[in-house]
């Protein structure tokens, strides 16, 4: 394994790889850093730029983005009160107040130094349970993998922040989406509407694209009137000059905060499609449960931005780690990972080790060098990057939509892709407004094939339903889905009883 | 009969799906399978239906439980410029299919253009100047990264031979 990694970082230190590494990082800064650019955007940006590069290349490039970009959304959070993507809406509660207290660059440098500590942590489970992980996989049969494809459905739909039922209908409307077109197994056409085009099937990445760049275009331009939209003037004149030593001491002097808030980061990077959103705010919140001063949250303090940073990079390790051993995204972004690995004709799952181990290696490898990487970029480049944030989106949205629309027609040169990403794009924005959460959709649409091909050659080897349920493994993941289907009813109601209670308590005032 | 945006979008996953279902009725199984295409999807379709069904329920049910009659509660901030999202889409719709006849550099240039000028109106010449400029770089410099250095193929026109 040592050897291998070895290996690999020998390999990712050559100029073809390191020059995307490096580009895909800084480009990930970048967007990490720009409010309302979030890391999938930026990654779906960068997709085009990988179909004419070498599989190792382009994937460094986009793991470059992924973990550039889970450190940049800490400038604005820090500097601006702005969280520059959701996995850093918890870096903004202590980054800003410490920022505007006088020091932003022990606020900045204290996240950024803690994004670093947590993403090598993250690295050493990346590293380590990876191989084993997918070793485990290997034993699966078709019924393991149906049960734990729609396990991963039920706890994306449960744990998504809309109510259960939204989200058990948002994934069952991705699965219907993969219906459409040929049946996976015997390919006999079914339910194609009478376009000649869905013969062959929905493509998921240009689902994937319009769905995610419209939706968050629009919301934000639906609060544009007309004007120039820059961001607030950024006070060129501040100081972030601070003594590094002193900062990798202060998280240095708080080991269990930085390893529970890693591994917190790390077990929702697993959980299929969750994400950093969830990480950084679970994170802080348990900082706060086990602070000795939990009223001090919220006033600048490095707990608060220590446990949000170390645990949204941790969370990309976590990511990396179900999409490499088991062929599941475990975030939008390893979605779009999964469709490039597609494009290049490399299958995903637990045999990818085993088959590409340069390949997979090389991703370990990028995934470790890219914190270097990181680190330069922001040592060299902070100032410059609170410049780049304020670049009117009114110019930077046309942009974005142009290399989806590359994204989209170059996977396969047709013109048709374009009018899916459309479509998505309007039906995403639609799901957005009616408030169906997008994740379960996505994950609907990327594992409807699977799921369908797992049940029937389940059936097909033995046409007894209940081996489902006996066999350990399968039975285990089934009843670990109706667990959190009832865990997030349970959880559901509560919320429901104390929302009531409160608005009880404020009407007796 | 009161719904909300939930109960709608319950309404139309429930009869989205039934008419989905009645059209795998028709799919005829295959002799070598004995689980037929429609297996699958009915399976999917009728999973989504009840999910459907149970959000128009409890949203019609919630409604109903309410004490006071809903009212759209004011949101804050300002209103929500919808006319926009529309107009923003309907361009993107001519981009897209205005792609395969002027090909991929004269359609970027007439979408960046359109775009950033719906989003930031120019008043002034030098504003005129900017759109422009933005237009023409990303229309030539996408075409020229990707064409040149990536060997991914643009559309080209059907009119325009470009």
């Amino acid at each position: 394994m040592f050897e291998l990694l070895g290996d690999g970082i020998v390999n990712i230190l050559q100029w073809k790889y390191l020059i995307p590494l490096a580009i895909g990082s800084l480009v990930g800064v970048v967007g990490g850093a720009l409010p309302g650019i979030t890391i999938t955007m930026t990654v779906i940006v960068v997709l085009p730029f990988t179909f004419g590069l070498e599989p190792l290349q382009g994937l460094s490039a986009m793991i470059g983005v992924y973990v550039g970009g889970e450190t940049g959304g800490l400038i604005t959070s820090c500097l601006l009160g702005i969280p520059g993507k959701p996995s850093a809406v918890a870096t903004t509660f202590d980054g800003f107040p410490m920022a505007k207290k006088g020091e932003p660059g022990r606020a900045l440098w204290l996240g950024i130094w803690a994004s670093i500590f947590g993403g090598l942590l993250g690295a050493v489970v990346l590293v380590g349970a990876t191989g084993p992980l997918a070793k485990m996989a290997l034993e699966f049969g078709p019924w393991e993998y149906f049960s734990l494809f729609v396990l991963a459905l039920s706890m994306v739909a449960g744990l998504v922040e809309a109510s259960l039922v939204k989200g058990l209908v948002a994934g069952a409307i991705g699965l219907i989406i993969t219906v459409l077109g040929n049946d996976p197994v015997m390919g006999k056409p079914r339910l194609t509407l009478g376009i000649e085009f869905l013969e062959g099937g929905v493509p998921f990445l240009p689902v994937l694209i319009g769905v995610f760049a419209f939706a968050q275009l629009m919301s934000e331009v639906e609060r544009m009137g007309g004007g120039r939209t820059a961001l607030q003037a950024v006070d060129k004149a501040v100081s972030l000059a601070v003594s590094h030593f002193k900062v990798i001491g202060e998280i240095l002097a708080r080991p269990v905060l930085l390893l529970w808030s890693s591994f917190i980061g790390l077990v929702i990077g697993v959980l299929p499609a969750i994400g950093g959103s969830a990480a950084n705010m679970l994170a802080y919140d348990q900082a706060k449960k086990f602070s000795k001063h939990p009223e001090k949250f919220g006033t600048g303090i490095p707990e608060g931005i220590i446990s949000s940073e170390s645990s949204n990079n941790a969370n990309v390790a976590g990511s990396l780690v179900t999409i490499m051993a088991f062929g599941i995204p475990g975030d939008a972004v390893t979605a779009v990972m999964l469709g490039a690995l597609t494009i290049h004709g490399i299958q995903s799952g637990p045999l990818f080790i085993l088959q590409n181990p340069v390949l997979a290696y090389g991703m370990f490898a990028a995934y470790i060098v890219a914190h270097a990487l990181v680190l330069i970029i922001l040592w060299v480049g902070v100032r410059w990057m609170l410049r780049i944030v304020a670049v009117p989106k009114a110019a930077l949205f046309p942009v974005v939509l142009v290399l989806c629309v590359v994204g989209a027609y170059a996977l396969n040169n047709t013109v048709d892709n374009i009018y899916v990403l459309l479509v998505s794009g309007i039906f995403g924005y639609g799901m957005v407004k009616f408030g169906f959460p997008l994740a379960p959709f996505i994950l609907g649409v990327i594992l409807g094939d699977q799921i369908e091909i797992n049940l029937v050659r389940a059936i097909m080897t033995d046409s007894n339903p209940w081996l489902f349920l006996t066999r350990p493994i399968s039975g285990g993941l089934l009843i670990a889905s109706v667990l959190s289907v009832a865990l997030a009813v349970w959880q559901h109601r509560r919320q429901q009883k104390r929302g009531r209670a409160q608005a009880e308590d404020d009407a007796d005032f | 009969m009161r719904l909300s945006r939930d109960g709608i979008g319950g309404l139309v996953v429930f009869a989205g799906s039934l008419i989905l279902i009645g059209m795998t009725l028709g799919l005829k199984d295959s002799p070598l399978v004995p689980i037929g295409p429609g297996f699958y999807p009915r399976i999917v379709l009728g999973l989504s239906a009840v999910l459907g069904f149970a959000m128009f329920v409890n949203d019609w049910l919630d409604l109903r439980n309410a004490a006071a009659p809903a009212t759209s509660a004011a949101r804050e901030g300002p209103p929500l410029n919808y006319r926009l999202v529309a107009v923003m889409f309907g361009v993107f719709a001519l981009y897209a299919v205005s792609l395969p006849f002027v090909g991929f550099r004269i359609a970027t240039f007439a979408y960046v253009a359109a775009t950033n000028a719906l989003l930031s109106p120019p008043a002034e010449p030098k504003h005129w100047a900017r759109v422009l400029t933005l237009a023409l770089t990303t229309a030539f410099l996408t075409h020229l990264l990707f064409e040149r250095y990536l060997s991914v193929l643009l559309p080209r026109g059907r009119w325009t031979a470009f």
